[in-house]
């Protein structure tokens, strides 16, 4: 027998789906607009839409709590939905983010790009994989999504950390660079903790927290 | 709590010589009642099958399950109260501070005096005042001096959140009292003979929401002094004052553990179908 909250539920599942494509979809096309050196008008405003539904995830939430005082899975599951849901808004924004820099640097195909090409990719796979495990509640691949922030870091890290040693450097270049890392760095974090929310959706508990060095 | 914290906890418990219930997640430090091996029911219907159950020293342990678990039947076993319905029958250990009140060596009413009970619904003695509502215990048990009554029927009446509403008019009777008010008045007079534990069997399921927050207020505060053992339907009252809750079924134990942990990531399936209402 299906219970009145399950309506709710289905609504806020079918809420976050339409997040996680777009979302996706959001960097995706801010990562392309840099590889082409043109900005993409379309991401902004997406980026306001995920901050729409965010709110629309962070109300229905209050209310099924508000209404049904849900416990066990069913509260792991709206608590987890509010974590994604935020993890999804935060993807778009980093977007918008990467667009200004754009904006504010131009041009910047004669950089030097091949640390941040490849921490785009990176990336991208890795918020591919966090749709991929919400949609499909899929532990495995949430685990693998957890596995893979190193590599973003890493390159985020070791980009300034080279930076610092350079005796000379293209201002343009370094500074538009280090911004679209970190910001890569951050959504790649997102990922993370989207991926440990499943996780906990499934398991009960979230997995351990790796110490870094 | 995860499996790793479980494992912690059993250690250190096991180190300090502390106790475990047997088919509980959680460790319960200083008990105040052990079961052990609980049965009891009526002719040859079996409603409780084996309980194996201890009851932390002054805090607040929720029963919760669906009609028919033995919830009621089980508290009633804890006071002895059960063995006075024609045709009931128990067995098992159940230990009081070690010793087993099922021992014939014990004496029942002895017993019903160090374990207060408060019914589902308020039952004041009617014919009696407000006063005499609380002092009858003690009256009953020879306590004849006006000062002393007055003392016992005052800080009873104030730890039970009443004594504010009623003191300009002791004299006038229970029964005139709100449902609320009545059930309250009947926790104040379990109080007055100063028993060790208090069992509430659905105190508050007759109650309107400002009279259920009174009550539990009251038991918030009584588990200072008091071991509280109370049986609910309502999960979410459960959940605002128990510090521990087991889950019954069928007449068995399915779960028992601290509250928090077991509404937020129950470790038995049963549990968690019945308190998300995935239940039949």
């Amino acid at each position: 027998m299906a219970r009145l909250m399950d309506l709710g539920i289905d609504k806020l599942r079918n809420l976050l789906l339409e997040m996680g494509e777009l979302s996706q979809q959001t960097v995706v096309a801010a990562i392309e607009a840099y590889h082409i050196g043109k900005n993409h008008q379309d991401v902004n405003r997406w980026s306001i839409k995920l901050k729409q539904l965010d709110d629309q995830v962070s109300e229905l939430s209050i209310e099924l709590i508000a209404r049904f005082q849900p416990v066990a899975s069913d509260l792991r599951y709206i608590k987890a939905c509010m974590e994604i849901s935020y993890g999804f808004y935060r993807y778009g924004r980093y977007a918008h983010d990467i667009m200004e820099v754009l904006d504010t640097f131009g041009d910047l195909t004669k950089c030097d790009r091949s640390v941040v090409e490849s921490a785009a990719e990176k990336t991208e796979e890795m918020i591919k994989l966090s749709v991929e495990a919400f949609t499909n509640q899929d532990v495995d691949l949430a685990k693998r999504i957890v596995d893979m922030d190193d590599f973003v870091d890493d390159a985020y890290r070791g980009y300034i950390k080279e930076l610092m040693r350079s005796r000379k450097v293209d201002l343009r270049c370094a500074l538009s660079q280090t911004l679209i890392l970190r910001y890569l760095e951050r959504i790649a974090d997102h990922a993370v903790y989207i991926g440990r929310s499943v996780v906990f959706i499934v398991k009960g508990e979230e997995p351990a927290i790796a110490e870094k060095s | 709590m995860t499996m790793e914290m479980q494992k912690e906890r059993e250690k250190e418990a096991k180190k300090e010589g502390l106790t475990m219930s047997s088919d509980a997640t959680t460790v319960v430090i200083d008990s105040k009642m052990k079961i052990r091996g609980l049965k009891a029911g009526f002719g040859k219907s079996e409603v409780l099958k084996g309980i194996d159950l201890d009851v932390p020293q002054r805090c607040v342990t929720a029963i919760m399950g669906p009609s028919g678990c033995g919830k009621t039947t089980f508290i009633r076993c804890l006071n002895r109260i059960h063995e006075l319905t024609p045709g009931a029958k128990v067995q098992g250990e159940v230990m009081l501070d070690g010793e087993n009140i099922y021992s014939p060596k014990v004496d029942p009413v002895a017993i019903r005096r160090r374990i207060g009970m408060v019914f589902q619904k308020p039952n004041p003695f009617p014919t009696m005042s407000i006063y005499d509502n609380v002092a009858a215990g003690l009256k009953l048990n020879g306590v004849r001096e006006r000062k002393v009554l007055d003392g016992v029927v005052e800080r009873s009446l104030r730890m039970a959140f009443l004594w504010e509403e009623v003191k300009e008019e002791l004299h006038k009777s229970g029964s005139a009292l709100s449902g609320g008010q009545q059930q309250r008045l009947c926790i104040a007079r379990a109080l007055a003979v100063e028993p060790e534990i208090i069992l509430m069997d659905e105190p508050c399921s007759a109650l309107d929401p400002t009279a259920t927050a009174k009550i539990e207020e009251a038991m918030v505060e009584l588990k200072k002094q008091y071991t509280i053992v109370i049986v609910t339907h309502n999960m979410q009252q459960a959940a605002r004052v128990a510090d521990y809750t087991a889950f019954f079924y069928l007449g068995e134990l399915i779960e028992f553990g601290e509250t928090a942990p077991l509404f937020e990531n129950p470790t038995k399936e049963l549990t968690e179908r019945y308190i998300t209402g995935k239940f039949g």
